[in-house]
């Protein structure tokens, strides 16, 4: 490359080292607090970066995202508490290993395969944006719909036990997530007047209410004050159990990347899509949920898998996938900085700088990790009579910091008992989040693509994205019906036996 | 590792400093006597976010107390104003950073807690934004006219950013004044909407000049023209729709406007101080680069005009909304 001095020049600046850990360390740390979220440290770190160097803003910023994606992680397995919606996905079977003694163990394997993800998506960004980009182009509102049928089949694996309980449950998050504002009309919807629903119902106190109340409820309710174990924070991750998960965090990686290259999906479902792929494909499909260390590396590998791959339409088409992107949209242009096809001919060194700085806030984030989990994971040790209270009042403070709102808290309490009684009535929440996240895509696409196509049903089978998607959503239902009518004939027969016995 | 320790520490208590619990700093008697609150009343990384961010920045320097941004976001703009319209002893240092959705929001939403004008006083206009009228690259419509005659002939979808955004409610105003079938479709927030157009979902939008200009420039996209009174800078070759001459367009001619706003018991001294600190804002090389940033050109009005032009914004746009049926 004729400028590779200049991309050197550019990148190997004292600044742009401090600006990756300092996002970093950030992020892990604001990442980790329930409430507060990346978004909100990037969009506080903002106006510092106005006074410094683009390349050093921009990773700052970066950096900030892709610690803050890791973080939420440790709370989420320490105390069912996802630090940041895309983790909610990792406490399915990251708390239920730290219960079992295996907090350490959790924490790393979610570790590394964040930091594995992290790496694939830079490698994609760097190599593939201009093709992925393409592909992001040609993903409209029907090519939309597809994919979020085929992810709302997710459902059907995450129903652990009952599949009725599963879809009711499922049916509940998709009526909740209908309060607010209807996005096509602007009418209000199930807000009875208040206020605090015109927007809709705020997702973070859903979600500490959701699994982190239930948790201190039961504790309080058996009274009975469980002896911990010296070590509760266990060993970590062995190679060969590393070596197990590759696979699924590749593959989990890969989802992540391609739900990061088209705007407006997000880590959130991604993390959920590679962990239901995961638990399909795995052997050991039954310990999923209940403490299965590739469920842990499957969600995070899809939630951090999205980080780089994010930078692909912001970079090369001037989208922002998300919000954060949007802010860092914002950090580029304060900087006089327009992402998109004219960046590339015109500060094509500048680029490349970013891209280095982007692959080396990957190693940075497994130096912060390791350390972060050394400390953090002495959380699990802390006696629950001590632990307990402080996760209240973490609750308390993260439902209220989302909005600087009371309404947020008294919300995030009522989800609490909702969540309180799915535990009892062993009604799985999994589903519950999944429903209350996509049901408004699924509403919105399926109206937006009759809009487009002034009401003709063709456009739902347009091209290619859309045949395949349509071939996966039915064949994921037809497996699924094939597994339970089988599974009644099997239990049908078992009791006839039993019965002629 | 113990250092590693201590930068934790440290950021957990930056975090904190940031988050609004920092301590005021207390001058003399005149005001301000405390930290100001400047509210967004959307999340962040909008247009108004970015802006207010940079402003609040600029503002601290020329007074002296800190400026923190506080997102306020919900139904439009509707609930950070709603809360600030409510007043409270915090109300003497809150302003708040309007956009059309002030104007907008009032327009659509009947019942709101709120009255747009009286209510509030009207500080500094500090940046005005035009609508591009854009179509994709392969769109066989080469002008405005040739637009509208196809459009009187067939069915044609614009895409927007959010019902009541300024983009939505210039569509349905050109719908309205060239009596053309215009069926507007919704996405969430522009970065949604973008694709659509580029893409050749959708037949034609109004977007924000920044959000489109790099697209227009890389041959992306095609303007058929903008929205504000006088041609833009950035795209010289690009006509006013008021110049087009025909369909009534003559009567087009809006901006995506962005001004500081506070409680209408905002005192007197107060409002002084503001003024002149946002001159003085508004006359920094800093601001005026940011301003060209964005392709915005700088806000000609403040106070008692200010308020003239909120007054006139808000009839016209509780015009179209009944035209279109969005009112509620």
């Amino acid at each position: 490359m004729e400028n590779f001095s200049e991309v050197i020049a550019i990148f190997f600046s004292l600044d742009n080292f401090i600006a990756i850990a300092m996002g970093v360390v950030i992020g892990v740390v604001v990442g980790s607090i329930p409430g507060l979220t990346a978004t909100m440290a990037v969009a506080l770190a903002l106006p510092f970066t106005f006074s410094m160097q683009p390349v050093a803003a921009i990773l700052l910023l970066v950096g900030i995202y892709k610690g803050g994606m890791y973080g939420g992680s440790i709370t989420a397995i320490l105390i069912r508490t996802p630090g940041s919606p895309a983790s909610a996905c990792t406490l399915l079977d990251g708390y239920p290993m730290a219960q079992q003694g295996h907090a350490k163990k959790a924490l790393k394997a979610a570790l590394y395969s964040s930091v594995i993800a992290d790496f694939i998506s830079n490698i994609a960004l760097i190599f593939f944006a201009a093709y992925l980009a393409k592909i992001a182009l040609n993903f409209g509102a029907p090519e939309f719909f597809w994919l979020i049928c085929f992810s709302l089949t997710i459902i059907i694996s995450l129903a652990s036990g009952s599949m009725i309980k599963g879809l009711m449950a499922a049916l509940l998050g998709i009526l909740l997530s209908l309060v607010g504002l209807d996005e096509v009309y602007g009418s209000q919807r199930f807000t009875f007047g208040n206020y605090n629903l015109m927007d809709s119902i705020s997702f973070i106190p859903l979600l500490i209410g959701l699994f982190a109340i239930p948790e201190i409820i039961e504790f309080y309710r058996k009274k009975a004050l469980p002896h911990i174990k010296a070590k509760a924070s266990g060993a970590g991750l062995a190679f060969s159990e590393l070596k197990r998960c590759l696979t699924t965090i590749v593959r989990g990686s890969l989802i992540g990347v391609i739900i990061g290259a088209i705007p407006g999906t997000g880590a959130t479902a991604a993390a959920f899509i590679s962990y239901s792929d995961a638990r399909r494909r795995s052997p050991n499909k039954a310990n999923f949920g209940k403490g299965e260390v590739e469920g842990v590396a499957a969600a995070e590998a899809g939630n951090n898998g999205v980080a780089g791959a994010t930078m692909i339409p912001l970079l090369s088409l001037g989208i922002p996938g998300d919000v954060i992107t949007a802010i860092i949209l914002g950090a580029f242009m304060v900087h006089g900085l327009t992402p998109g096809p004219i960046m590339f001919q015109e500060n094509l060194s500048l680029i490349y700088a970013l891209f280095m700085g982007i692959m080396f806030s990957s190693i940075v984030l497994l130096l912060v990790g390791n350390v972060a989990i050394k400390y953090f994971s002495l959380i699990a040790d802390i006696p629950k009579s001590i632990l307990f209270p402080i996760v209240l009042m973490f609750c308390v403070y993260g439902a209220y910091a989302v909005n600087n709102d009371t309404f947020d808290v008294w919300l995030m309490l009522a989800f609490g008992v909702v969540g309180y009684i799915f535990n009892r009535a062993a009604i799985p929440a999994a589903p519950f989040l999944i429903g209350f996240i996509l049901g408004p895509m699924f509403e919105d696409n399926l109206r937006r693509s009759l809009l487009i196509g002034h009401n003709d049903l063709s456009i739902f089978v347009r091209g290619p994205i859309t045949w395949t998607f349509i071939a996966l959503t039915v064949g994921s239902i037809a497996l699924a019906l094939y597994r339970f009518i089988s599974a009644r004939r099997d239990a049908r027969n078992a009791a006839g036996k039993s019965q002629q016995e | 590792m113990n250092n590693a320790f201590h930068t934790t520490c440290l950021s957990i208590c930056g975090g904190a400093l940031a988050l609004g619990l920092s301590v005021s700093s207390v001058s003399a008697n005149e005001w301000p006597t405390s930290d100001i609150r400047l509210v967004v009343p959307y999340a962040p990384g909008g247009t108004t976010d970015v802006l207010s961010r940079r402003v609040a920045d600029l503002l601290q320097q020329e007074l002296d107390a800190n400026v923190i941004v506080e997102n306020r976001p919900g139904a439009g703009s509707t609930v950070g104003t709603g809360r600030l319209a409510r007043g409270g002893r915090d109300a003497q240092h809150t302003i708040l950073m309007a956009s059309p959705g002030h104007t907008i929001g009032a327009a659509i939403y009947a019942d709101l807690s709120y009255d747009p004008v009286e209510d509030f006083v009207f500080l500094q206009n500090m940046i005005d934004i035009p609508n591009v009228m854009v179509v994709p690259a392969d769109s066989p419509y080469e002008s405005v006219i040739e637009f509208v005659e196809a459009a009187k002939e067939q069915d044609m979808t614009f895409s927007h950013s959010g019902v009541g955004s300024s983009i939505h409610m210039s569509g349905e105003l050109f719908k309205t004044l060239t009596e053309t079938n215009m069926t507007a479709v919704p996405f969430a927030g522009s970065g949604a909407a973008l694709p659509a157009l580029l893409g050749g979902d959708v037949n034609v939008s109004f977007e924000n000049m920044p959000t489109v200009l790099s697209h227009i420039r890389s041959g992306d996209l095609r303007a058929l023209a903008v929205t504000s009174a006088e041609r833009s800078e950035y795209l010289p070759d690009v006509p006013t729709l008021s110049e087009v001459g025909e369909y009534n367009l003559d009567q087009f001619i809006t901006t995506a406007w962005f001004g500081l706003i506070a409680h209408s018991s905002f005192s007197e001294e107060a409002q002084n101080v503001m003024h002149d600190a946002l001159d003085r804002v508004m006359e920094r090389e800093e601001f005026l680069d940011f301003a060209e940033q964005l392709g915005a050109e700088p806000g000609q009005v403040s106070g008692d005009a200010f308020k003239q032009f909120i007054v006139e914004d808000l009839e016209r746009w509780e015009g179209v909304a009944q035209q279109a049926g969005i009112s509620q």
